[in-house]
């Protein structure tokens, strides 16, 4: 059965990066979403995607390495939203 | 692409600069006493917001007129001679925010008094009257290498003939609207800056700055010998990871300081690969060449570090003391960062750096013998 939250970021990066040739559903879980990815995703993405995040589950992310670390596959950005309480950065 | 390198010596008459510890002697003083202007305040200002290190000469919250112009016209007192802004005494004018802080306080009150000064070149048309400028005056924004592109212009102004003297002032105050752009990218956040230290996270502090040069053809004890420029076209708020844009500027303003002892006054912001690139760099093409970086306790002073760090540099030199990395801190990534403060004696010559968004490398030599 599909994680759900999993399945919500990736309709999130979609929407949010106008990814106008993939699928949410192609995005692989532990797939790399930075760097040497077929995603072609910048720090100008970056930075999108951690406003939109920060909106729509209420977390705030405190450093650009913490992006980092974060948005490095969608299971890793799942697991970081699941430890943070809404409201709170490191 | 090549790096440009301009080997244009250049006289300084006269150079000073403001921050808020005050002018360049008092703010040298204050980093050879390890001291940070920094402090932890809201990004927003009034509207709040994170803290975040912020050095500031009041409250960043805009007024009418602009809260920076008292503090600005005390620094343009200080600066020698007149008839700025004439034909063979041009003004440059640099700057990366100029009045965007009104402007977005534009947006928050709607006073359209805030208008009046906004635009950059409504910003520097108001300065004009302000001080009683004439014409001639070059207006110069590159994000933060501005002063510095200011310095190379006045440079090629001067050894083209089509310039005696030039001015060169400098000037950037922090505003939420600049904060908060920072604040948004994470790279200014809740720690305070220790620029070039190997840790876990990275973090900038952003300062209020302003500064002048008077600069000539004529040969001074202090002097501007040459600068190296650089783009290295790779991204907008990233640098290429195996450091190829700082090697090539490094390599190619080590060139011009060949012969000389030098130490290096770097960009060190507090970003964690920037700075490691940046201090290998340096270490590779200078070995040897103790490399310090202020922004620990002043912050970056955004398109004015250029011209503010060589006013500190200059006022170190005087002194006969450089500061040290103030906010640093153990393990550095090279061997050649330098948190303490040491002698000038041994050196004839120091490198100052500044680097931008855009991928814009800029380095200068500034010899003192």
């Amino acid at each position: 059965m599909p994680d759900l939250l999993n399945a919500r970021l990736k309709n999130l990066i979609v929407q949010t990066l106008r990814l106008k040739d993939v699928k949410p559903e192609e995005i692989l879980d532990h797939e790399p979403l930075f760097g040497a990815s077929r995603f072609d995703l910048d720090s100008i993405d970056a930075l999108e995607l951690v406003l939109r995040l920060e909106k729509e589950f209420g977390i705030k992310i405190g450093s650009s390495e913490e992006s980092r670390q974060a948005l490095a596959t969608v299971a890793t950005l799942a697991d970081f939203i699941r430890g943070r309480p809404p409201g709170r950065g490191t | 692409m090549s790096p440009t390198v301009d080997s244009l010596p250049t006289g300084i008459e006269a150079c000073d600069c403001l921050t808020p510890f005050g002018d360049a002697t008092a703010t040298t003083g204050a980093l050879l006493a390890g001291r940070r202007a920094l402090q932890m305040q809201p990004v927003l200002g009034a509207a709040g917001g994170d803290l975040v290190p912020l050095a500031l000469c009041g409250s960043m919250d805009e007024t009418v007129p602009p809260r920076w112009l008292p503090d600005l016209r005390r620094l343009v007192e200080r600066i020698p001679g007149d008839r700025w802004g004439t034909a063979r005494r041009p003004l440059i004018v640099t700057s990366s925010n100029f009045g965007v802080g009104s402007l977005y306080a534009f947006t928050r009150d709607r006073d359209p008094r805030h208008l009046r000064h906004g635009p950059p070149f409504a910003c520097v048309e108001m300065l004009q009257r302000e001080f009683g400028w004439g014409e001639q005056v070059h207006v110069i924004s590159h994000a933060c290498v501005s002063a510095h592109l200011g310095l190379v212009q006045a440079a090629r102004l001067l050894h083209a003939g089509l310039a005696d003297r030039v001015l060169v002032v400098t000037f950037d105050f922090v505003s939420p609207f600049v904060a908060g752009g920072f604040h948004s990218l994470k790279i200014l956040n809740a720690s305070l800056p220790a620029p070039y230290a190997v840790r876990a996270t990275g973090s900038i502090g952003l300062g209020d700055g302003a500064a002048f040069a008077v600069l000539t053809r004529a040969t001074t004890p202090l002097r501007l010998e040459a600068h190296a420029l650089h783009n290295e076209m790779h991204h907008f708020t990233g640098n290429r990871p195996d450091g190829a844009g700082f090697d090539a500027c490094a390599a190619a303003i080590a060139g011009t300081a060949r012969g000389r002892r030098v130490w290096v006054k770097g960009h060190g912001t507090g970003t964690l690969e920037a700075g490691r690139l940046e201090a290998e760099a340096y270490a590779r093409h200078l070995p040897g060449a103790p490399l310090v970086s202020w922004k620990g306790s002043l912050g970056h002073t955004l398109g004015s570090c250029g011209l503010v760090e060589l006013a500190l540099a200059l006022a170190g030199l005087r002194a006969g003391r450089l500061p040290g990395t103030v906010g640093g801190a153990v393990p550095c990534c090279t061997g050649s960062v330098a948190l303490e403060a040491f002698a000038r004696d041994g050196y004839d010559g120091a490198i100052l750096t500044s680097n931008a968004f855009g991928g814009a490398h800029a380095a200068m030599l500034l010899a003192h013998d």
